[in-house]
């Protein structure tokens, strides 16, 4: 009750001012009408109780202040006036305010684009009925078990034998699919999946139960955005046939734009799970074996804690009855939203993103801090006056953040217009440049909400802590007689703060500088990185449907631009890993543990000759020679050296053994245990993937291009691309589905692409970085030029040379912008120190150069130049100052 | 003028909110009221009546009501709250400790 008095009595003072004021005024006036009537009463004239009454009461106007006071209103009206007061400050001098908004607006802005992808990975919780109802039933993580995941059995026993979920469907992990010709990504999923999300198509209709049967028609659920992106929003979409996979599938349905499946990102489709077969997805070709997963919708009573005791029971005693031991990592739930499922790890993704744009925003606001501190001796005579008729410091240091409170809620404003349109372009940049072979990139620019606007206005706040706080502090720290006397004190500048400020703007540059330097000399050297084999002209053919093999065998041979035809096994990128050692009498198979692996690789004779790898010693293999068991091989020449290193390896008799727990699947061919090494082939370095190296390959095995699983490799005459169409119709015409034909160069470009990406960032920020330094320290040095015009007017009076007081402002600049790019340096060094001692260091540290010391030297320079360049105008029109009018103008 | 007390900085509140347990009142009324209970011991200075109505009600602890006086005069007519009754039992007692205090000290001199 109380809380609602205090409630009623605070916002009537705050919004209903003028009746409140009236209130007031009316009260006391009753009162000295009462109190004149009671003086009437004791027999006293009308004027003169008045009058009295008047007078024992008081200043009516003194009383009605204390009772304005005692609202605790007088806070909100001085915010008001605080408000005012800047508002007619920023219309005297508009530049300051917009150069302020801008510099702040951009680096918010900035900071934006990276929290609202953040955002919508961690939040944007998916368009299902009652999401917080549903979990996914897992295994715990264990550092070193597999995780364990459920079969159609289990996933049955478990509907059956539990009562903790009202229901559970079970998903396929995503699996690619070619869907006429292109490449999509889906689930396979139980029937009773778009039940138990609540959710339904927009057009047509889900699962329904039959559908899951042995022998009903094969169908898929389109997701929104695959019907718009492949299927243009045609709505005679439903009841087509659409091959996947050589499956021919009917569309039944469509599902709502928001709806993702429980997935970051949605799928592009969705099938029932006995389709598994069709997918590849099934091994032993047992349809219950396939890996799925589990998520469940919480039954009406039950608990999470209550629902995880009762399946760790359920998974207990199923393990007992068929006479396992107890399970060694017990059951749990996983909550489900549609948001990334390790939130954490997500964040610490963003850490270095973070960083780097909040960078821009921390150099902003030094430039800004600097003006601030400029600004405050311009106002030195306002502000004294100020403190002169009693205003308290707190007071004036207050108003002072008022105003750029308001400064930065409007950069705020700027930095989310800013935010909105760097996504846009940075996503229609990389949708437009991503080469189409590489695949489908799901792209979409997220959405803002709440939390943006709650992250920008926080980020403006804490911004104008950071630019505003010491500025306003400085600016009350006045000798009161002078300045009032107008005795403007000419030193009062923060040097050491400023200094401070500029080196901190340096560092900042120098970090993204030296960072966009060693990307662009990381992508350059994987550019033009030679991987060992020819590219130039190169084509593969990957088999994607084998019953078609002998139509592309055909479509090839009778392609005349082909030069020549080979096959390989893996595909170009791919590697098989065994551990090779010189047979000795009976290999023990005990010795293999813990030896050096070798990449080795399947190829037609024609190999050697297509991707243009010489055989240095011995020969290549023959054609009777074309198949493993065939038991020769050619290594590479560091094999070669490391196996036999005091021989000739030609003709000697090489052992080869699986990996220990290696996972084979079905495709991996029969090696014959030893084979004798018939030739020596040079030494190729690979590509690089991502830090991955590939092709890479040290031992070589004999196999034919009719070998099922093999991809074909081509040599063809002229520019690749032409061909590459050529054959791609050819085998289109036949079949969407039967091939992909990529040429290599556009493999090679895989790399430099991933490369170019955060070199063209961490560019663009180094830019904006260095941009804003450069301006600031051009500022800071004119200002200080300006400031001192007399003490230099003095100096060159005396007989100073033109020339040492250039050389005096340089110099001036010199001290931090030195620190700055030392401390700079030394954290981008120490960063990538850093990253090679992580986990991560042997992909990156393959494919980013870190000490790249040409990248160093030319960032650092750069800068160094750009800090000349600022100081160099200022430091000219000191040299310039006429003694004379200088000394004249006090 | 000796035999006024002007209130005692602190009591003030106490006397409001004693004053308007029974019944509301304006603030005319409250004045009066403490003057005529105290047999004119006690005065309440205007300029400070007011303010420290207006910061009880604030406090949530009185709100105020327009209302037609005895003498068919327009007041404003202030009320306890539930929280305005609990505040004067603290008020009371914090009063009896501090006025038994200075007895004893008295006392004992």
């Amino acid at each position: 009750m109380r809380i609602w008095h205090m409630l009623r009595a605070r916002l009537q003072s705050m919004f209903f001012r003028s009746r409140r004021e009236s209130d007031l005024h009316e009260e006391l006036r009753l009162h000295i009408q009462h109190e004149s009537a009671r003086l009437q009463a004791t027999g006293m004239g009308p004027d003169q109780a008045r009058l009295q009454a008047l007078r024992t009461f008081g200043g009516v106007e003194s009383i009605e202040e204390a009772c304005r006071d005692a609202r605790g209103r007088a806070w909100l009206d001085g915010l008001l006036g605080d408000v005012r007061f800047a508002w007619r400050s920023f219309r005297r001098t508009p530049l300051v305010a917009l150069t302020i908004v801008t510099t702040v607006g951009l680096g918010l802005g900035l900071v934006t684009v990276v929290f609202t992808p953040l955002n919508s990975l961690m939040f944007r919780v998916d368009e299902v009925r009652n999401p917080y109802e549903l979990f996914a039933v897992e295994r715990e993580r264990a550092a070193n078990a597999e995780p364990a995941r459920f079969t159609r059995a289990l996933y049955d026993a478990f509907l059956r034998e539990t009562t903790a979920f009202s229901d559970a469907f079970a998903q396929t992990p995503d699996v690619d699919a070619w869907v006429d010709g292109r490449r999509m990504e889906g689930a396979l999923v139980t029937t009773n999946f778009f039940d138990v999300l609540g959710v339904s198509a927009t057009h047509g209709r889900t699962f329904l139960a039959g559908d899951d049967r042995p022998g009903a028609a094969p169908v898929m659920v389109l997701s929104h955005r695959a019907w718009v992106r492949h299927f243009s929003s045609d709505p005679g979409v439903l009841g087509r046939t659409v091959l996947v996979n050589d499956t021919p599938l009917h569309v039944i349905g469509v599902m709502p734009d928001g709806f993702r499946g429980l997935k970051v990102g949605a799928l592009d489709f969705w099938s029932p799970l006995s389709l598994a077969g069709q997918f590849h997805l099934a091994h032993d070709d047992r349809g219950d074996a396939t890996d799925l997963g589990l998520i469940g919708r919480l039954a009406p009573g039950f608990t999470r804690d209550q629902a995880i005791a009762q399946i760790q029971t359920w998974d207990t005693r199923r393990a007992v009855e068929r006479g396992a031991d107890r399970p060694s990592v017990p059951l749990i739930l996983e909550p489900r939203l549609g948001t990334v499922p390790q939130p954490l790890e997500a964040v610490a993704l963003f850490v270095p993103l973070f960083f780097a744009f909040g960078l821009v925003l921390l150099i902003g606001c030094a430039n800004v801090a600097n003006l601030l501190f400029a600004r405050a001796v311009a106002r030195q005579r306002e502000i004294g006056v100020r403190l002169a008729i009693g205003a308290s410091r707190r007071r004036i240091v207050w108003q002072l953040i008022v105003e750029s409170l308001l400064l930065a809620l409007a950069a705020a404003a700027v930095g989310f217009a800013i935010s909105r349109a760097a996504l846009a372009v940075v996503v229609s940049v990389v949708t437009s440049t991503f080469p189409p072979d590489f695949g489908d990139i799901r792209l979409s620019i997220p959405a803002a909400d709440w939390r943006v606007a709650l992250f920008l206005v926080s980020g403006a706040v804490i911004s104008t802590l950071f630019f505003a706080l010491t500025p306003a502090l400085q600016a009350t720290r006045l000798d009161l007689v002078r300045a009032i006397r107008g005795d403007v004190a000419r030193d009062a500048r923060p040097g050491r703060a400023r200094d401070a400020l500029v080196a901190l703007q340096v560092t900042g540059s120098t970090l993204l500088l030296v960072c966009a330097a060693i990307f662009l000399r990381s992508s350059w050297a994987a550019a033009t990185v030679d991987p060992g084999i020819r590219t130039a002209d190169t084509i593969s053919i990957a088999v994607l449907n084998e019953e078609r093999r002998a139509a592309i065998l055909d479509i090839v041979t009778r392609e005349p631009s082909v030069a020549s035809m080979s096959a390989s096994w893996p595909g170009l990128l791919g590697g098989h890993t065994a551990i090779a050692q010189p047979a000795m009498g009976s290999p023990d198979p005990a010795s293999t543990a813990g030896k050096p692996t070798v990449q080795y690789r399947l190829v037609s004779p024609d190999y050697f000759d297509v991707v243009g790898v010489p055989i240095v010693r011995g020969r290549a293999f023959r054609n009777d020679e074309r198949t493993p068991s065939a038991a020769v091989a050619v290594v590479s020449e560091r094999v070669a050296r490391d196996l036999w290193p005091a021989a000739d390896a030609v003709g000697q008799v090489l052992h080869l053994a699986p990996e220990v727990g290696a996972q084979n699947d079905d495709a991996t061919p029969v090696l014959s245990p030893t084979a004798v090494v018939v030739g020596v082939a040079r030494e190729t370095t690979g590509f690089r993937l991502g830090g991955v190296r590939a092709n890479a390959v040290d031992v070589y095995l004999p196999t034919t291009a009719e070998t099922a699983g093999t991809t074909l490799v081509l040599r063809v005459h002229g520019e690749p691309e032409g061909t590459r169409r050529t054959l791609a119709d050819r085998m289109a015409a036949i079949d969407l589905n039967m091939a992909e034909v990529r040429t290599l160069q556009t493999l090679m470009r895989m790399e430099s692409y991933l490369l170019a990406i955060p070199f063209w960032l961490t560019l663009a920020l180094g830019a904006i970085a260095l941009l804003l330094t450069v301006s600031g320290l051009f500022s800071v040095l004119s200002y200080l030029v300006a400031q001192r015009t007399r003490d230099i007017g003095v100096r060159i009076a005396l007989g100073a040379t033109r020339r040492s007081v250039g050389a005096l402002v340089l110099a001036s600049s010199a001290r931090p912008v030195a620190l700055g790019l030392i401390v700079g340096g030394g954290l981008t060094a120490a960063l990538g120190a850093v990253l090679l001692a992580s986990p991560a260091a042997e992909s990156i540290g393959s494919s980013v150069r870190l000490f790249d010391p040409v990248a160093y030297t030319v960032s650092l320079l750069c800068i160094v130049m750009a800090c000349i360049c600022a100081a160099l105008v200022p430091a000219l029109r000191a040299s310039r100052i006429d003694p004379m009018r200088a000394l004249r103008q006090e | 003028m000796s035999d006024h007390t002007d209130v005692l900085q602190g009591t003030l509140d106490l006397l409001i909110l004693k004053t308007i347990v029974l019944e509301p009142m304006h603030g005319w009324a409250i004045a009066q009221r403490i003057q005529q209970i105290s047999h004119d011991l006690l005065r309440v200075q205007q300029g400070s009546l007011y303010p420290a109505l207006h910061r009880l009600e604030h406090q949530g602890w009185i709100t105020a009501e327009w209302g037609a006086s005895e003498n068919n005069r327009r007041a404003r007519f202030y009320s306890l709250t539930r929280a305005g009754r609990k505040q004067l039992a603290v008020e009371v007692s914090k009063w009896e400790r501090l006025s038994a205090g200075v007895h004893l000290v008295l006392q004992g001199n």
